[in-house]
């Protein structure tokens, strides 16, 4: 008899939200449960009450027929659950191996840790997965996707009956996502029962064999993944059919003269990068990991110090010293890290949305309020953010709703962009707002805009931007147009050697 | 209207208003002759909180900033005696008193060099530029001799009193803590120190100038030292070594205490009021019933924990998802200075 995870009739309520609702089903050993839903349905929720973390109001979980009330993560992790939340959790300042080996460090009797041991054992598992980082490198200076494969090896460690992935793939890239399926097919085979969340529908068809759709914190389908469609899929998901997303986009057909060009610039992260961003063009960043797009962008936006090459706005050399001269110029950066270089959490959503245009949002001296409310009801309108109100602090928002949020604050009708640079901009948004966020950019160029589009999700840069560069290890390697880019060419650029 | 008022119970000032009634009512009671609300008692208890609400307002907007100072205690040591020597050489009351409070923001600036050019830690930084610099500044000036204060007006602005009784110190205090209160409720500025302080390279991201703001913060508060320092020796008739030198770790612990956290971002000047008003209460209602200072120190003490337990359950409470000591673990404060660096690059 295999294992078996069952919730029963889960409540959890938020103020101003119902964020579970009567939630029951159940996950066997040997599949990969598939959870999805719109931003805020209530998936990270349900997780984090499976974790320990949160208690549910009323309804249980239960583990292989004995109900379980876990009052702490603590006891949940004893149990052989681990969550891998969608908020990494390491600490930064602290070593890979430390951060894998958190709990339960291998030491001698007096708590001495053994750290030769700790290094074997940690360069074991990394050689499992297969990935270039070393036991010792201190975790805050990985990428991203380095981190957040941490977070992976760090359950995998634990070696949990349970495993449950929440977006686990919104920061990697294909290299990643390929040792991580090769990993949880390997899960799956050792009869584990699999939780993942996922906003990306073409992964939920390779690696998931039955999907649970949540909305509005309530069950309303479940599917065999073999026996189902994407059509079905979203329209249970959105409540409608929203068609074939790229096809439908209306796009900018003028595009104008040079707005921005960079000749052979140089930093300690990218070499010799030269290309030219036009008016109304979309300019598509495809990359691994560590490819140097985001390094780019930054020092265009003034963060990163320039060696040597050249910068030209409009003609003019400029080179900017901090980000606050580069939006003085009408450049905008949407980071790709929302929670370190985005939002201040524990702030409300006006207050985040309104941070860079403050000085237009002025009665006399004061802050004008109303404009900042007002300015914060059009940004939760247009990206249909849930939430019960702009009050809210950016901290409670579901994840896809955090990212929405600082897209809102870049997109708000009183900046005055010239260049907007978007890095990961669709990162954990659900699949109806991303058609939305698409022609949201398209109609950004119509404007005249010259749009920067960094993403990690291939489809998505090729089919959204009109040319797209290919970066491998700090440098350029390739440029193609919409029309001659596959995924077979560009990701054979990405790789080269 | 029900939401706004169930918002504001759960509020911290309605935590705070809460406390401050328990402390009313428990020392009205107890106090010999209910004399703890006589209009002379309430007039004591504003009186003890001038010099704490000075080191209040800037030390609450600093820590709202996400730093901390320790220098503005003995910025006041140093501005008694600077202001005292310029009095006693002649030189006009208005001319002392200005030149003093520059001074007194230029402590803030070195203050604020020290952290964000030289990296040292605030808490150490201001440590030694307070106790070590600014007193010691102040000992070479008189060669360690305390000065008398006998300038009519600086004498007036410390004890006098206004028409209708109302003391000029409580009164200055009172509107500085109103306008900077305003100023940080209501002001670009004011919501400026917020965002820096809840993380810092996000709004630098967001094009806000957060060294700049340390700069203005850290001089602000030299020059409310200095304020606090004069006023005192108008009010002791005498410039010192010890003066102002106590009175920031109690004014700090009011801010804590009205909603201000270590973790930068929030709290205002409405709770820090608050705060100093129950703590100030709390200890007058303990002279009150004849506790000895000693067990006010030990009372004290036991008050500034609750108030850490109160901000470590809030911050835990908001940051459901890292249950663990997110903010008062060392090491956010590495990550903090780490994200200083970061946005220190170019
Ligand atoms: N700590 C909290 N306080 C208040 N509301 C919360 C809190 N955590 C979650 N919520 C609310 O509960 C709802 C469900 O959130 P949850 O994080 O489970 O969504 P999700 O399905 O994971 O969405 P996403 O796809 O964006 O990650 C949201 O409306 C969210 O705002
Ligand atoms: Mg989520």
């Amino acid at each position: 008899m295999g294992q078996v995870l069952e919730f029963v009739n889960i409540y959890k309520a938020f103020p101003g939200v119902q964020a579970l609702q009567d939630v029951s089903f159940r996950a066997d050993g040997g599949k990969v449960t598939a959870l999805m839903g719109e931003n805020g349905a209530g998936k990270s929720t349900l997780l984090k009450i499976l974790s320990g973390d949160l208690r549910p109001d009323r309804g249980h979980v239960s583990f292989n027929g004995e109900v379980k009330h876990f009052m702490s993560p603590h006891q949940s992790l004893n149990s052989g659950i681990s969550v891998i939340y969608q908020e990494r959790q390491l600490i930064n300042s602290m070593n890979v191996m430390e951060n894998i080996f958190l709990e339960d460090m291998p030491g001698n009797k007096l708590g001495i840790i053994n750290r030769s041991e700790l290094k074997r054992r940690t360069q074991e598992i990394i050689d499992a997965f297969g990935l270039p980082i070393r036991p010792t490198d201190i975790v805050g200076n990985l990428s991203v996707a380095h981190q957040q494969m941490v977070e992976i090896m760090k359950a995998y460690r634990r070696d949990s009956a349970v495993i449950a992935f929440d977006e686990p793939t919104a920061p990697l890239t294909d290299k990643e996502i390929t040792i991580l399926f090769k990993l949880i097919r390997q899960l799956r085979e050792q009869g584990r029962i699999i939780l993942y969340v996922s906003h990306r529908i073409a992964e939920i068809f390779q690696i998931t064999d039955e999907i649970v759709v949540l909305k509005d914190g309530r069950l309303v389908r479940t599917f065999n993944t073999p026996e189902t469609t994407e059509r079905e899929l979203v329209r249970a998901m959105v409540g409608r059919d929203i068609g074939d997303t790229y096809a439908n986009l209306k796009r900018n057909d003028k595009i104008g003269e040079a707005l921005l060009e960079v000749k052979n610039l140089v930093t300690d992260y990218v070499h010799d990068v030269s290309f030219t961003l036009r008016r109304g063009e979309i300019l598509g960043f495809a990359g691994l990991i560590g490819a140097g797009r985001t390094e780019v962008a930054r020092a265009i936006f003034g963060v990163d110090p320039v060696h040597s090459g050249e910068i030209k706005l409009e003609g003019e050399t400029v080179r900017f010293k901090s980000p606050r001269d580069a939006i003085a110029r009408g450049i905008m950066l949407c980071p790709e890290d929302r929670k370190e270089q985005g939002l201040i959490l524990q702030r409300s959503i006006r207050d985040n949305v309104t941070m860079p245009v403050l000085s237009q949002l002025r009665k006399g001296i004061f802050l004008d309020r109303k404009s900042e409310t007002a300015l914060a009801k059009e940004a939760v309108r247009k990206y249909s953010i849930r939430t019960p109100s702009v009050e809210m602090q950016v901290m409670q928002l579901s994840g896809g709703n955090q990212q929405k949020t600082i897209l809102g604050r870049w997109t708000s009708e009183k900046i005055e962009t010239k260049i907007l640079i978007l890095d990961e901009p669709t990162k954990g948004i659900d699949v109806g707002t991303k058609a939305e966020v698409y022609q949201m950019v398209c109609d950004f160029a119509k404007q005249g805009i010259g749009v920067i589009f960094i993403s990690s999700e291939l489809t998505e840069v090729l089919n959204v931007s009109d040319n797209i560069i290919v970066m491998h290890n700090g440098h350029i390697t390739g440029r193609v147009s919409r029309a001659e880019a596959t995924e077979e060419n560009v990701l054979e650029m990405a790789m080269r050697i | 209207m029900r939401a706004v008022f169930s918002q504001f119970i759960k509020s911290k000032t309605f935590t705070l208003i809460v406390l401050l009634v328990v402390v009313v009512v428990f020392f009205q009671v107890t106090s010999p002759g209910s004399s703890f609300l006589s209009p002379a008692n309430i007039k004591n208890i504003l009186d003890s909180m001038v010099i704490y609400i000075l080191f209040a307002i800037g030390s609450g907007m600093l820590i709202i900033s996400g730093y901390i100072d320790l220098s503005p205690g003995f910025i006041g040591v140093f501005a008694g005696i600077m202001v005292g020597s310029l009095l006693g050489n002649g030189i006009p009351w208005y001319i002392s008193a200005v030149l003093t409070i520059a001074a007194g923001a230029l402590f803030g600036l070195f203050n604020a060099f020290l952290v964000d050019v030289l990296r040292i830690q605030a808490f150490i930084a201001t440590l030694a530029t307070g106790s070590f610099i600014a007193k010691g500044i102040a000992m070479i000036i008189t060669d360690g001799k305390v000065l008398n204060i006998t300038d009519p007006t600086i004498v007036w602005i410390g004890t006098g009193k206004l028409p209708g009784g109302i003391p000029v110190a409580i009164v200055i205090s009172l509107v500085l803590i109103i306008v900077f209160g305003i100023i940080l409720a209501k002001t670009k500025f004011g919501r400026t120190i917020y965002l820096c302080g809840g993380n810092v390279t996000a709004a630098k991201f967001a094009g806000l100038n957060p060294r700049k703001l340390t700069y203005i913060l850290f001089a602000i508060n030299g020059a409310l030292g200095a304020l606090a320092g004069v006023i005192y020796s108008g009010r002791m008739l005498i410039a010192n070594f010890t003066s102002t030198s106590n009175y920031t770790f109690p004014a700090i612990t009011a801010a804590i205490l009205g909603g201000i956290s270590f973790g930068g971002g929030s709290g205002g000047m409405l709770g820090c009021f608050l705060g100093l008003l129950i703590i100030n209460s709390f200890n007058n209602g303990l002279t009150l019933l004849g506790v000895t200072p000693y067990w006010q120190s030990v009372f004290s003490g036991v008050l500034l924990l609750l108030a850490l337990t109160f901000d470590y359950i809030s911050i835990r409470n908001r940051m459901r998802i890292k249950p663990a000591k997110v903010h008062y673990d060392p090491r956010m404060w590495y990550k903090r200075n780490r994200n200083r660096e970061d946005g220190e690059i170019g």
